[in-house]
């Protein structure tokens, strides 16, 4: 049975957004660890925006529900440590070149 | 209706003038700039109401093209060879998206080594991307199934290509009726369709899942069958218009008692004709099928208008590496268990290599020295 679908290939707006893809296959997500260590340009080198500066402020927070676990953020400042996400009852997911 | 003396590239554009098109986005390309030519003159000298959307690439032309359309415009665009090629990714989006955009084709061999000359390897390339291919004859053809072409592409919601070869008829003069704009209106009424709205915004083109993909595509093949029997039906009506009779999806000359059937598309059906008529008067059973649309391909009808014929000889200006021929491969495979028919396939005038009278009574002759079933197409005058 065919289903009854859009004569144009269509979605619901921002149904994209509603669970973005790349999170689910991140291996490790950053955390901020020494706030005071954090360079503010981490901002402009995150490509997906998930670190976010606070307007007036000096404090940062990282969205996970957008970020992919690039790293990019923890190489190019201090302050920051990639942790590898937790997978439940089965511990921690091996990651590569993890000791 | 007037008559006058128009290039293929010429009638392609009073076609799409006619139609009354919104917008056309173009990226230059020979042999099918002359047609772009024509129709930013429209623009400019106020015949023709139209956004001329000029762009960096081939594969923007159809993207804008293909925006256009998705917000309601009735869509052109005009193209050939390596132009297409280069636009290949939208051509198949177009189709998936469902858009019904008309590209006029002016057929041209594909690099390498490079080529600006007439073959059908263009077009024959893009066999599965979902658009609907009619292949023209002559100039007034040309004209007709550009008209033709919208009608048909927003019935079934699939995109048209019109094709006719590169200079044999891009740029040679023929007499051409144009017919009255009132006529056309009356053929043609416009029933907007956006699928882009501003008051209920989505997202056009979104991830499918293999849940979802595959239903897609059943459908985009359903309306590609549904064109088999809405092309005829379309092109009857426009027959009691505009009185020119273009037959349907394929024109059966000459095949009443035909033993011998020729089987062509494009500019090699006029010489074919002649061909056939210099035959019959000396007494030879031989008939012509030209094709007209070659997608989608009319396995049915060609099974049911071939079924007394003992020899079948096709002509393709084409080749698909490994395989032959494209129009012989197709006639070959709707005729698959038909033991009884010798099909022959050959290739011939590609890149620009002459094609008349002469070639294709050689290749007759050839054919029907043939009497083993021929499993490879034949490559004519190498």
């Amino acid at each position: 049975m065919v289903k009854k679908l859009p004569v144009v290939p269509a979605g619901k707006a921002g149904s994209a957004a509603e669970t973005p893809a790349h999170i689910n296959w991140r291996e490790k997500h950053p955390v901020i660890t020494d706030v005071n260590a954090l360079s503010p340009e981490v901002v402009l080198y995150c490509p997906e925006g998930a670190i976010v500066q606070e307007e007036m402020s000096d404090t940062f927070s990282i969205r996970l529900d957008l970020c992919k676990g690039c790293g990019i953020c923890a190489a190019v400042s201090k302050g920051i440590t990639m942790v590898p996400e937790y997978a439940g009852p089965k511990g921690i997911f091996p990651v590569r070149g993890d000791k | 209706m007037a008559i006058s003396l128009l290039t293929g590239s010429d009638a392609a554009a009073h076609g799409a003038k006619l139609a009354k098109i919104e917008v056309i986005a173009y990226y230059p390309i020979t042999p099918a700039f002359p047609a772009m030519e024509r129709v930013s003159k429209f623009i400019e000298e106020g015949e023709l109401k139209a956004q001329f959307v000029r762009v960096e690439s081939d594969h923007s032309a159809l993207a804008a093209a293909l925006g256009a359309s998705l917000a309601g415009a009735r869509a052109f665009t005009v193209t050939n060879s390596q132009g297409l090629l280069y636009m290949t990714e939208v051509v198949y989006h177009t189709a998936g998206l469902r858009q019904p955009v008309v590209m006029a084709v002016a057929n041209r061999a594909l690099s390498a080594p490079h080529s600006r000359f007439p073959e059908q390897g263009d077009a024959i390339s893009q066999g599965a991307s979902g658009w609907i291919q009619l292949f023209c004859e002559n100039n007034q053809e040309v004209l007709d199934n550009t008209i033709q072409a919208y009608k048909i592409a927003e019935q079934v919601r699939l995109p048209v290509m019109v094709n006719y070869e590169g200079y044999i008829q891009s740029h040679t003069l023929e007499e051409v009726n144009i017919p009255e704009q009132a006529l056309v209106d009356g053929f043609l009424p416009f029933v907007r369709i956006a699928a882009l709205d501003v008051e209920n915004p989505q997202g056009i083109n979104t991830v499918a899942s293999p849940e979802f993909y595959m239903d897609y595509k059943f459908k985009q093949n359903e309306a590609m069958n549904e064109a088999l029997t809405v092309i005829p039906e379309i092109t009857k009506e426009y027959g009691r218009v505009f009185e020119r009779d273009w037959s349907g999806l394929f024109e059966g000359y000459k095949m009443d008692d035909a033993e011998h059937a020729l089987v062509a598309m494009g500019s090699m059906v006029s010489s074919a004709r002649i061909v056939v008529d210099d035959l019959r008067a000396q007494g030879k059973k031989v008939g012509l099928i030209k094709i007209r649309a070659w997608r989608p391909f009319p396995v049915e009808a060609l099974r049911e208008a071939l079924k007394a014929v003992k020899l079948i000889t096709t002509f393709d200006k084409n080749i698909v590496y490994g395989v032959g021929g494209a129009l012989g491969t197709e006639v070959r495979s709707a005729l698959y268990n038909d033991n009884d028919v010798l099909i022959h396939s050959y290739i011939l005038g590609l890149g620009g290599r002459e094609v008349n009278e002469r070639e294709i009574k050689e290749v007759i002759e050839l054919s029907e020295k043939t009497e083993k079933q021929q499993t490879i197409s034949e490559w004519f005058g190498v």
